[in-house]
């Protein structure tokens, strides 16, 4: 039942992007505090995660005598899965979660159903232009998100192999393919549209009472976690049968 | 909530960077595939690509100048790969290079790698095709490992069955081993051989001295025979009259052998005595009658001693035979 709601409420915002008035104004500001204020958190995790993943496997191609292989792994293993997943789930643990307990506090205090009285249609004011803001600025912080892993990946590679910058990135790129950015920047518009659709319906459709909100925000993303790892899957077997033909 | 010009900023700020970065990284993954810059397409047939791919660089003598552009079946043994160049390298690459297919690194990508040919030719131009050397692939090194190991394996199957065998003592190749006595008696073979071998050089070195005197001395019959002039006219008349007696012999044989002919066709005495059979008879009859009658005789010539008038002469030689007997014993 929850699915054939979710997906007459994705019908219904895709109906309401093309409408007019267009909220511009609130799309800018959704995009600022979804996008601007979720970068240090996605800095900082992209960050560790290139750090911790060029340290652990550091040893392990050291064995094989392979170390010099570490840019080009790294790069593939970021831009291609880490990056995007880790960005994903950063951000539905933020904005997810953010968006699903602001618009169930807003139901349960019912100022959704206000707006709707005094004439503003609240779907549009509050679900498109967030769903929206969440598909563009989804993407921009995973591409954040890559860079700033590589750096940290890179700054291992440097203190510890004594690898020059450009030769870091010359490997990565020389190992990288249009195969391998291409997806993955396809299927992180994909995760931001998951995150913003599934935190605004579980907002937008919370239950009365306090407890509402919190089971609203907690199942957003929850659900929104699970979601995206089925769209990740989905994608990359797309891509799979796209670039190996 | 207002948006306020900062917010504005930053986000605006936040969107062009995250795009700059999106359009770098294109920007660079495609300029390592060739794809913003102007290049020429060279080909080369292969018979065997060893799992190339497009978009696979291509080196010439170990700088990336390009990458694989298609790989297609020309006919059904040869595969011919085309190659998108980077034009600034045109310069350099002449129509007699040769393209070999190899990999980067023991476990990297294929890749295709130009060499420059020998001597001088001129330069590549878009759409050649350059000659290619086919190296011998890991699979093929890996069949012919196979087949060696195989082999390598049944020469120490075998090898372990001869030192076994050799081990307990079996076969000529363990008795020379073991046989301590063998040893010795082989040593003793070999000190006798030596003794044999300084013996017969001896010998030979005698004999030719023998035959140098022999061919320089004029004394002896060799040394006439080579050097004497006069013995050799003289044996050469003695051969000739040999020929000469041999012919007159022969003839006199001739002669012989027709007079036996004659004397065994013709019906002489010869052919009488040797053929004829009645003749053998009745001689065989008359030397019995002869024989018979002399018997008789005997008897006849015994009765007359016995006789009386006949008897005295017969004592008298007796006696007297006796008295010749008495005196030789005296």
């Amino acid at each position: 039942m929850e699915i054939g709601e979710l997906t007459y409420f994705t019908i219904r915002c895709f109906k309401e992007v093309f409408k007019k008035p267009y909220e511009l104004k609130e799309f800018l500001r959704q995009c600022y505090s979804m996008g601007n204020r979720s970068l240090l958190l996605v800095g900082i995790t992209g960050f560790i995660i290139g750090l911790v993943l060029t340290l652990q496997t550091r040893p392990t191609l050291m064995e094989f005598g392979a170390v010099s292989w570490m840019p080009s792994m790294v790069g593939i293993s970021i831009v291609r899965e880490i990056g995007p997943m880790i960005t994903a789930l950063v951000c539905a643990g933020k904005i997810g979660s953010g968006i699903g307990a602001e618009l169930g506090s807003m139901r349960v205090t019912e100022q959704i159903d206000a707006m709707e009285v005094s004439g503003t249609n609240p779907f549009k004011y509050l679900v498109v232009t967030r769903i929206m803001a969440t598909t563009f600025m989804i993407p921009l912080l995973v591409i954040f998100g890559d860079a700033i892993a590589l750096y940290g990946s890179y700054l291992v590679e440097h203190l510890k192999g004594d690898v020059s910058f450009a030769l870091y990135f010359n490997q990565v790129f020389d190992s990288l393919e249009f195969g391998d950015i291409v997806p993955a920047t396809a299927k992180s518009f994909f995760f931001g549209f998951a995150i913003g659709l599934v935190g605004c319906f579980k907002g937008y459709y919370c239950k009365k009472g306090t407890a509402g909100v919190g089971i609203a925000a907690n199942s957003a993303v929850v659900f929104t976690s699970l979601l995206l790892f089925v769209i990740d899957f989905i994608a990359v077997f797309i891509a799979d049968i796209f670039y190996d033909l | 909530m207002k948006n306020t010009n900062s917010q504005k900023i930053r986000l605006g700020l936040f969107v062009i960077i995250g795009t700059m970065l999106f359009v770098l990284a294109v920007y660079l993954i495609g300029q390592k595939q060739n794809m913003f810059q102007k290049t020429f397409t060279i080909s080369a047939y292969f018979q065997n690509v060893n799992g190339l791919q497009k978009g696979n660089n291509v080196r010439y003598s170990g700088i990336n100048i390009g990458t694989v552009k298609n790989i297609v079946m020309a006919n059904d043994s040869t595969i011919k790969v085309d190659m998108n160049i980077e034009e600034g390298i045109i310069a350099h690459i002449k129509k007699n290079a040769i393209a070999t297919i190899g990999s980067d690194g023991l476990v990297g990508n294929m890749i295709v790698n130009i060499v420059p040919g020998k001597g001088t030719d001129k330069v590549i131009s878009d759409g050649d095709i350059i000659a290619s050397y086919s190296k011998i692939g890991a699979e093929d090194i890996l069949s012919t490992l196979s087949v060696s190991s195989e082999n390598a394996a049944i020469l120490t199957s075998d090898l372990i069955k001869i030192t076994d065998a050799m081990i307990k003592g079996k076969g000529t190749l363990a008795v020379l081993l073991n046989d301590t006595i063998m040893a010795k008696e082989l040593r003793q073979s070999v000190t006798n051989l030596k003794v044999a071998s300084r013996d017969a050089s001896n010998t030979i070195s005698e004999i030719n001295q023998i035959i140098t005197s022999l061919k320089t001395n004029d004394n002896t019959v060799l040394g006439m025979l080579l050097h004497d002039s006069i013995s050799g006219q003289n044996l050469k008349v003695i051969v000739s009259n040999l020929e000469a007696s041999s012919k007159q012999i022969q003839n006199v044989i001739a002669n012989i052998d027709t007079t036996i002919v004659d004397f065994n066709s013709s019906e002489g005495a010869y052919d009488y005595i040797v053929n004829d059979t009645t003749l053998v008879n009745s001689l065989k009859s008359t030397l019995k009658n002869i024989n018979e009658g002399t018997d008789k005789f005997n008897q006849n010539m015994e009765a007359l001693k016995h006789n009386f008038l006949i008897r005295g002469y017969f004592r008298k030689l007796e006696k007297q035979k006796e008295k010749e007997e008495r005196k030789k014993q005296q």
